[in-house]
């Protein structure tokens, strides 16, 4: 369907189909899957959604585990979390072809369906995240008066443990529903959803770190915090590395392709790579030094995570065209 | 109490189940008329796709979409110097599969995509909200959404619906009606690939080596998809047709993704608690 008349000099004289010369063996180079017809709304809400249940995890560990000023700093993250699934839910609506409809999501619980669990799990999650949010800037004293005090009745111990819950759904269920498809860069390697997950958690501590940097945390508690945030970061490129081994040649589309600029200076570079060493240097540094190159760390994570995200989205509409990676993922 | 909820949500009991209904296309008897394509078009009110030359031989049509459900493929297989019997026109009418397991209907979140009482997989338009999972999960490109903007039902999902509207009154689908040559055959589907068989045994006699069924249940193609309820006798391997050799079924490899995914999670929390929990 995409020449016009008279034929473009490319397809003139016209190819033969079924030959097996010059590389093909299909049926001329006609796709055998279809182009995703998803938008930029997709990857903007799986970066969101991410950060949100990695910030919503980081928040809980240090509440649970860390020191007074740990649980003091840590506890912005709730707020991140809060405002970054504010636009999740209109994100997921606007990419629907029958926006009105969105609710027939919810008309059915199919857990088999990763974009029905997905819808479910945001749900779910939202309200979890503002409870929570709410509950802490009703304890310092943020908000008060009648709304405080419904905000004091969140059993916070509860909405910590179901928030992880949902919120490591969310953040995992993203590159499952990617790898759920037929398409070649996103189905072929299985790793595609702890990559995200790891992305996720990655840029959710950094946005942790961000705030606390902000601030002005104690010196300590920015060190566990790049810490956890290193360990996301490093699980990120273990993913990743696998993720591009199991793909092979099928992931050309993102390492040579017209998003191979964002995947490697973006995603790898400005996303994994450099956050870690940063995080090194900053390691033995104490005051406004440390805050500035978490901070710069953080950003960094955070860009990353978008990058990769879109990225990866991106190429893989233009690898559902690439017929011998199709017959490459279905061969018997 | 139950009984109660049905009629407050409106819930009416399924159709009893029918025979399983599907096609049986044998290639080797299409002419490349494309009268199924149009009478598709005409009986599924389905618009027209615009006026493009492919230069890809007479196939004019691409590819099949939300608004094409019929798809005539023509292959010509021409060698430069070889003998009269190597010179081959193959012509193929690709349509909708109707999986016994189709990779559709279990992304479809919403429900629309539901089995008929024909066996039959179709898309409930007044359910569809277009969220567009079905397109890429499809392993043979079928499905598609309509797009926003446009003559036709905007923006849901929309594929071969065996013409539903037309067993629903026992009638045979329009394709299969309007085929000259009987490549398109119509019925219930154990009989049709028995009649599959006979006629691969009487081809492979007449001396066609390479002829094929692609779709039944013993077919390797049928592993994770299940049995193709719309089933093809091809004269070249399936990807010459743009078939795929074994077509996926993403629930198959989903446990071991959200497995890593989850050993990801996990990892991330003991590393978080052991770092928050291990101060000193």
């Amino acid at each position: 369907m995409s020449g016009n008349f008279p034929p473009s000099s490319r397809n003139f004289p016209p190819p033969l189909a079924g030959e097996g010369e010059g590389g093909g063996e299909g049926y001329y180079d006609n796709p055998v899957v279809r182009r995703p017809v998803w938008t930029w709304e997709v990857p903007a809400y799986f970066w969101l959604g991410g950060m949100a249940a990695g910030a919503y995890v980081t928040a809980s560990l240090a509440q649970n585990f860390g020191s007074a000023d740990d649980r003091r700093i840590a506890a912005g993250g709730y707020y991140v979390a809060a405002a970054a699934l504010a636009p999740c839910a209109p994100l997921l609506i606007a990419d629907l072809g029958r926006p009105e409809r969105f609710h027939h999501m919810l008309r059915i619980f199919k857990p088999l369906s990763p974009m029905n669990l997905g819808a479910w799990t945001l749900t779910g999650f939202t309200p979890i995240a503002v409870a929570r949010a709410a509950s802490h800037a009703a304890s310092t004293g943020l908000i008060r008066g009648p709304l405080g005090a419904l905000a004091r009745l969140v059993p916070t111990r509860l909405a910590e443990l179901a928030g992880c819950a949902l919120g490591l759904t969310l953040a995992g269920y993203s590159g499952v529903l990617l790898g759920a498809t037929n398409i070649p860069l996103w189905a072929k390697s299985k790793l595609l959803g702890g990559l995200f997950m790891a992305s996720a958690l990655a840029s959710g501590s950094a946005a942790v770190t961000l705030q606390a940097a902000r601030r002005g945390a104690p010196d300590a508690t920015l060190h566990r915090l790049a810490l956890v945030e290193s360990a996301a970061s490093v699980g990120e490129i273990a993913m990743l590395t696998g993720y591009l081994a199991q793909s092979g040649k099928t992931a050309r589309p993102l390492t040579t392709g017209r998003f191979s600029a964002a995947f490697w200076l973006g995603a790898v570079g400005a996303g994994t790579l450099l956050p870690l060493l940063l995080h090194r240097l900053a390691g033995r540094r104490q005051g406004r030094a440390l805050q500035s190159l978490s901070t710069v760390a953080a950003v960094c994570t955070i860009a990353g995570s978008l990058a990769l995200r879109w990225s990866i989205f991106e190429a893989g509409k233009d690898s559902s065209e690439d017929q011998s990676a199709s017959f490459e993922l279905s061969r018997g | 109490m139950i009984e109660g909820y049905k009629r407050l949500m409106n819930l009416e009991e399924p159709p009893p189940a029918k025979k399983a209904k599907g096609f049986f296309t044998d290639t080797s008897l299409c002419i490349g008329c494309k009268a199924c394509e149009v009478a598709c078009k005409q009986w599924n009110q389905l618009p027209a796709d615009g006026f493009a030359i492919t230069g890809n031989s007479y196939d004019n049509t691409g590819h099949l979409g939300a608004t094409t459900w019929r798809h005539v493929q023509f292959i010509e297989q021409a060698k430069a110097n070889g003998s009269r019997q190597e010179q081959r026109w193959l012509m193929m009418s690709d349509v909708c599969k109707h999986c016994a397991n189709a990779a559709c209907l279990e992304a479809c979140p919403t429900g629309a995509l539901i089995r008929t009482e024909f066996d039959t997989v179709y898309v409930q338009q007044d359910i569809c909200n277009g969220c567009g999972f079905c397109v890429p999960a499809c392993p043979f490109g079928v499905i598609d959404r309509a797009p926003k903007h446009g003559q036709f039902e905007v923006a849901t999902a929309h594929k071969c619906t065996l013409c539903y509207d037309r067993l629903k009154d026992d009638m045979t689908p329009a394709c299969a009606k309007s085929c000259p040559t009987a490549s398109i055959q119509f019925g219930d589907v154990e009989e049709l690939q028995q009649r599959a068989r006979r006629r691969l045994g009487e081809l492979k006699a007449r001396g066609e080596t390479k002829a094929e069924l692609y779709g039944m249940p013993e077919g390797k193609e049928a592993t994770e998809v299940g049995p193709l309820h719309a089933f093809f006798l091809l004269l070249d391997r399936p990807q010459t047709y743009n078939l795929p050799e074994v077509p996926r079924l993403p629930r198959k490899t989903m446990a071991q993704r959200y497995g890593w995914s989850a050993a990801v999670g996990l990892g991330f929390a003991l590393v978080g608690a052991l770092v928050f929990g291990g101060r000193r």
